[in-house]
């Protein structure tokens, strides 16, 4: 064995990783430079040719890769959240406060073993996963993020919503159905019976928001409710908002509706036969599906991306870094050592015990912070879909927050109460607010 | 040839969206397929023995015909689900044009929506609504 062999077979697992991944960066990004070099213009020009194609693809790869952070955030944060309103720790070990475990979690479950048992239908076994993913994901399509940052704005857009997410009943059908055991299709059966009756009121609940905002586009019925918070449907419709959010939580198949899969009564629903990342897909889908549950809420009934109130100060920051010349070069150069050495010094002063190297740690990693705060607060007043982001994503993971929070609070339900609390109370209920709604229009005028 | 503004770009824009729609489907399925793919490339596999692959039915082999009769309470749901959702789509597009229609919008809804609810109300009556 030669020498090289013998210093590759000494590194560890971190070593042996680096050692593999430093050199290929490093060819990559030279290849990069180097194409960029030579074939810049050309590229540039085929892309401004082509604008519409490159805004779909950047558009769909985006909505696609999103959809998978965000279930990771999602089920982080039912892990900790109820762990902390159990008083138990939580997960605390993979990175920082445990926040790494739900992608330890998806690692764990590509790597599982992807068994088809014997008796199954195995196509629609197959199939089921995807199309019960590609329901909740594609009405991702729909869902405005922020002015401008949208998949597409179609002038259908709540009634395709609709449609695409009713299709995951269907999905859910097929794995019951397919997997060749009592407990599955029972579930799949009670899943369809539940999603297909709360679907009557969750979609009759927003008739109201639609008479008031005269248009079915999820862009128009946020700038339908611009201004301050006053102007958000939610107090124009408190019954919708009511049955909508009720709706909203059988659909997404949460607690107290978590019927499908009630472990206690039918193992876990159509999922008993998955395994690996079969399983995994009807994992993402559902927490997929709360974030496209709390987003739908906030656009249609809390303004979307709007902000709740105007800024009474309005804030201009002319910035020119060019007109410090060379002045910009030094301060680049001393900035970064100064900033480290003023942030750390506290550290160090107040306590004697902590080292040096340690306390410059601390002071690189603050200095990062405000670097990255001043950064944010720059997009913050540059850009308008910045603002509208921001605006966007606190007030769709405060609901997240809520059905966590229901989630560790409250019982199941019976299957009985499940399904009549659907017919006798929450359509009839909708009916009226739909009534009262069209009745205050024609009476107000407006 | 001079462009036409208002229907030209109007059927422009609807094309781009179905498109979207179709593309957008279409990335989704193969992007599940190729996460599907990949696992099934790097996680270990083994036949094992004739209980791995039974139906876990809390422990005891399986029993009976899986596929076996059902509830009738599920089959009237559905139908009732049909006959609902098909009332929201037309309920959706009365709301839309509401602003113009106004009262006799309001009264038309209003006898349409009774006639319906005459048929949950004998529903409800016949006992349908209790999950037995």
């Amino acid at each position: 064995m030669t020498v090289v062999g013998r210093a590759w077979n000494r590194l560890s697992l971190p070593g042996k990783l680096f050692f593999t991944l430093a050199p290929l960066l490093l060819v990559t990004t030279i290849a990069v430079i180097a194409i960029l070099v030579i074939f810049g213009q050309l590229i540039v020009d085929f892309l401004a040719a082509n604008l519409p194609i490159v805004r779909f693809v950047v558009a769909v790869t985006a909505v696609l890769l999103m959809s998978v952070p965000t279930a990771f955030l999602i089920i982080y944060m039912e892990m900790k959240v109820i762990a902390l309103m159990n008083l138990r720790l939580g997960p605390d070990r993979v990175g920082p406060y445990g926040s790494l475990l739900s992608v330890v979690h998806g690692l764990k479950v590509l790597m599982k073993e992807d068994f088809t048992p014997t008796g199954v239908d195995s196509i629609v076994f197959t199939l089921a996963p995807v199309v019960v993913y590609l329901a909740s994901v594609m009405s991702l399509l729909v869902i405005p993020f922020a002015p401008g940052l949208f998949g597409q704005d179609l002038n259908v857009g709540l009634l395709y919503f609709f449609a695409v997410g009713g299709l995951s009943v269907v999905g859910l059908l097929m794995a019951g159905w397919s997997s060749f055991n009592k407990y599955s299709l029972l579930g799949g059966l009670r899943s369809a019976a539940q999603i297909i009756s709360y679907e009557i009121p969750l979609t009759l609940s927003v008739v109201g928001v639609l008479i008031l905002a005269g248009t079915m586009s999820l862009n128009q019925i946020v700038l339908d409710q611009r201004g301050s918070f006053l102007d958000w449907f939610a107090f124009k419709q408190p019954l919708g908002l009511l049955i909508f959010f009720i709706a909203a939580t059988a659909e997404a198949n949460r607690t107290p509706f978590d019927l499908t899969e009630a472990d206690s009564e039918i193992v876990a629903g159509f999922a008993t036969e998955y395994s690996g990342m079969r399983f995994g897909f009807f994992f993402f889908a559902e927490y997929v599906n709360v974030f496209i549950m709390s987003a739908l809420i906030v656009s249609l009934f809390f303004g979307g991306w709007t902000a709740p109130f105007d800024w009474p100060w309005p804030v201009h920051i002319e910035l020119n870094p060019g007109g410090l010349g060379i002045g910009l070069l030094i301060l680049l150069a001393v900035a970064p050592v100064v900033g480290t050495l003023v942030l750390a010094a506290p550290f160090w002063v107040a306590r004697s015990s902590m080292p040096a190297w340690q306390a410059l740690i601390i002071g690189f990693v603050l200095l990062n912070l405000l670097i990255g705060l001043g950064l944010f607060a720059l997009a913050f007043l540059g850009w308008e879909w910045v603002v509208g982001l921001f605006w966007f994503l606190g007030k769709t993971y405060g609901f997240v927050f809520t059905f966590v929070w229901m989630r560790g609070t409250l019982p199941r339900v019976r299957i009985d109460q499940l399904m009549g609390f659907a017919w006798k109370w929450l359509l009839p209920a909708s009916l009226l607010n739909l009534f009262v709604t069209a009745g205050a229009v024609v009476v107000l005028g407006r | 040839m001079p462009p036409r503004p208002s229907s030209g770009t109007r059927s422009e824009q609807r094309l781009t969206a179905i498109w979207y729609v179709v593309g957008f489907a279409f990335a989704g399925v193969s992007f599940v397929f190729l996460t599907i793919g990949a696992a099934w490339l790097i996680s270990h596999r083994n036949r094992g023995d004739l209980h791995k692959g039974l139906p876990y039915e809390s422990g005891i082999d399986t029993y009976g015909d899986t596929h076996a009769r059902f509830g009738l309470s599920f089959y009237i749901y559905a139908l009732l689900f049909v006959a609902f959702d098909i009332e929201v789509v037309f309920i959706y597009l009365w709301a839309i044009a509401f602003r113009e229609l106004l009262l006799g919008g309001f009264v038309s809804m209003l006898i349409f929506v009774a006639i319906l609810l005459l048929g949950l109300a004998y529903a409800w009556r016949k006992g349908v609504l209790n999950w037995r």
